[in-house]
């Protein structure tokens, strides 16, 4: 016998009523899961890509090799300006992303790195310490039209739109030196000899540092220049004491200066009779050097942790509360925390990330309270204004700061003394060129 | 994941909580709207059969136990995957505390430098790398550090017996250390295979399709199974949960590379 359904046995409504009400539910059903899913998804992002919400920029700073001794400061303090920005709330509400990848200290690398973050969508990037790793990425920053924020200082005679500097050129670092040292208070020092890393930095720091001296009527009595990572002064050191210098201007870079400071050392120098005065040397780099080593020496420079200000020591506070109590802040730390800062006013008031907004918005002059004083982006050249400072290093690796310029000193990428008919002015046509300078020729 | 060109993955942004009521509401909508649209449809393959409902019991039966076996293995593969992942997180802190020991017997200024260097590390892991694997994503920049150290370790030059000994064990404890941190990377990408997914999410399919076939109360069939979708939902949640080490409610956290800043940090 055919069992009957439960169903069949049970009263049913009819068919059309009942497939009205189970649309009806369906509909109603749709209508709840709709009205509900902002409240699910409320806080999560999805359906929101991650590019949207974000802005990469690049930082390309050396953190292996010989220059890692004092790039890695510069990733750090830019990593630690980005979070303060994220935390704050971002650039324009897009939080920043930092990629910072490894150039390892070498030439090929900056520009296969460089190239990378642009394809990648770098905005801007934060990098490069020597002078030919600038130059060498110069073209591929021009070809994507974007911006390169450099921070330390170098020898100027350069100029480019897609290039901020914020470090300090000749004009506010070594020449001030030269005039402090041939002063009472430098020890009326006449006798210079020139002293740098085989790079483009030193070669033509030291020619304008020859043009100036010879029209000071003081001497360069001696120049010489060892590979990047030579650590082995010896021979460099004899012919220092050779020369009848009185003082040194120091142009080495990275570590090449643990084993230029060990020689000094044991060759008995007095740092009294004869400093060395280093354009390279900052608290970063005195980690590394043994005190005794380096007590009594000198450097000049834009900035010194030393510095008694409160927004210093708030900045320095900062600083160490994110990176740990024993790291340090210098020069070109300080600059760099300017630049990044700088480039968010820019952005922020262009309303766009994008390269030709963000130059025009520093046309106009942009100015930023760093931890070093005020800072001021000179819109003609692309550099930025520079208090000149001298320290004569402590037995705790820091400073003393013996002299400081009363004011900040306007940049001047092209000294006339050194580069007769080369100016520059971004804001009226570019470069105006003079007579090409071979530095290699006699001074 | 990819499932039908969607990126399932991109759940893991969801809340936790909200993505369990998200997965049972749709298992469970998945069923009643079956159970409305189906259902009268596979009902004519077993109408008029005597005993269908004992057929069908005993299918479903017979289906749930491979079902659960099938469930019951692939949740303790995936739990098993983030417990070997968190001891490797947890070795890897080990090993890098370690050798921030043996740096500290360093002398100066090798000792300060690498300390500084092993601090930087960790705390690159716990600031950017954890939310790049919490996105699934392997970090790239923690090598740098890495390198960075062991650069700045085979720069230092041992002068006296001891120094040789203590740099041969901070040597032995880096590679340690590198072994530990290769692992936890390899780990970040490991996932459930996306076939066994769609095993996973066929097997549901039937067993909700085998209760379609019930003769019963049209309520009661929507209670009933719902209770049974409702169950599959938070299994599959849970498995999805576990599906990556590093991803969702059950993940492996930094407490343990936390720990120890907090620690590097304080002296």
């Amino acid at each position: 016998m055919k069992k009957p359904a439960v169903e069949d046995a049970v009263p049913q409504p009819a068919l059309l009523s009942r497939r009205r009400a189970l649309s009806s539910g369906a509909a109603a059903t749709l209508a709840a899961a709709r009205g509900l899913a902002p409240a699910v998804f409320a806080g999560c992002s999805l359906g929101i890509p991650e590019k949207a919400r974000t802005v990469t920029v690049g930082l390309l700073h050396s953190q292996t090799g010989p220059l890692a001794i004092s790039a890695t400061g510069l990733r750090d303090i830019e990593l630690h300006a980005f979070e303060q920005i994220n935390a704050a709330g971002g650039i324009l509400g897009r939080r920043i992303v930092a990629r910072a990848p490894d150039p390892r200290s070498r030439a090929d690398l900056f520009v296969k790195r460089s190239r990378q973050l642009l394809e990648e969508g770098a905005v801007a990037v934060f990098g490069c310490w020597a002078s030919l790793s600038r130059k060498t990425v110069l073209p591929i920053f021009e070809e994507f039209r974007r911006l390169l924020f450099y921070s330390v200082a170098y020898e100027g005679n350069e100029s480019s739109p897609y290039v901020v500097y914020g470090g300090m050129v000749p004009n506010q670092q070594i020449l001030p030196a030269i005039d402090w040292l041939g002063s009472p208070a430098g020890g009326l020092r006449k006798k210079f000899f020139l002293l740098g890393s085989e790079c483009v930095f030193p070669r033509t720091a030291n020619y304008v540092a020859k043009k100036y001296l010879q029209s000071k009527g003081m001497k360069s009595v001696g120049e010489a220049y060892v590979p990047l990572g030579n650590r082995d002064f010896v021979a460099t050191v004899r012919e220092i004491l050779a020369s009848g210098a009185d003082c040194v201007l120091n142009s080495v870079n990275g570590d090449s200066n643990l084993g230029l400071f060990a020689a000094m050392a044991d060759a008995g120098i007095d740092p009294e009779k004869l400093p060395l005065v280093s354009t390279r040397i900052a608290e970063e780099e005195l980690r590394s050097l043994l005190p005794a080593q380096v007590k009594g020496h000198y450097a000049v420079s834009c900035y010194f942790q030393s510095l008694p200000t409160e927004a210093n020591r708030r900045w320095i506070a900062g600083f160490r509360d994110e990176f740990g109590f024993d790291r340090v802040t210098g020069d070109p730390m300080e600059p760099d925390w300017c630049l990044v800062h700088l480039w968010k006013q820019a952005v922020e008031k262009a309303g766009s990330f994008e390269t030709e907004a963000v130059r025009a918005a520093m046309r106009d002059g942009l100015t930023f309270d760093g931890p070093g004083g005020t800072v001021r982006l000179d819109p003609k050249t692309q550099h930025c204004d520079k208090y000149f400072r001298v320290g004569r290093i402590r037995g705790d690796r820091q400073f003393d700061i013996v002299h400081a310029s009363p004011e900040p000193i306007e940049p001047d990428p092209y000294p006339q003394i050194a580069f007769p008919g080369w100016k520059c002015d971004w804001t009226k046509g570019g470069i105006e060129r003079g007579p090409e300078v071979s530095i290699d020729g006699d001074v | 994941m990819q499932f039908w060109g969607y990126d399932l993955y991109s759940l893991y942004n969801v809340p936790p909580a909200r993505l369990a009521m998200l997965f049972i509401a749709v298992f469970v909508g998945f069923y009643w709207a079956g159970s409305i649209l189906f259902r009268p449809f596979l009902r004519q393959f077993v109408k008029n059969t005597p005993g269908a409902n004992d057929i069908v019991g005993y299918i479903l039966s017979c289906f749930c136990v491979f079902y659960g076996l099938l469930l019951g293995l692939i949740a303790v593969t995936a739990y098993q995957n983030v417990s070997d992942a968190g001891e490797n997180v947890t070795r890897e802190a080990a090993a890098l505390s370690a050798l921030y020991e043996d740096v500290s017997r360093y002398p100066e200024p090798h000792g300060q430098n690498l300390r500084w260097l092993l601090r930087d590390y960790t705390r690159y892991v716990i600031k950017y790398a954890w939310p790049l694997q919490r996105m699934g994503i392997v970090p790239e920049e923690g090598t740098i550090r890495a390198e960075a150290f062991h650069e700045k370790l085979l720069d230092f030059q041992p002068q006296t017996p001891a120094e040789e000994i203590l740099h041969a064990e901070a040597l032995r404890q880096f590679n340690n250390f590198l072994e530990c941190r290769r692992m936890r990377l390899f780990s970040v990408k490991s996932a459930l295979p996306t076939t066994m997914w769609y095993v996973m999410i066929l097997g549901a399919i039937l067993n909700m399709a085998i209760c379609w076939l019930f003769d019963m109360r049209f309520l009661t069939q929507l209670v009933l199974g719902g209770i049974l979708a409702a169950y599959l939902g938070t299994m599959m949640h849970l498995i999805f949960d576990m599906n990556q080490p590093f991803r969702g409610d059950v993940c492996i956290t930094a407490d343990a590379f936390e720990s120890l800043y907090k620690r590097m940090d304080e002296e």
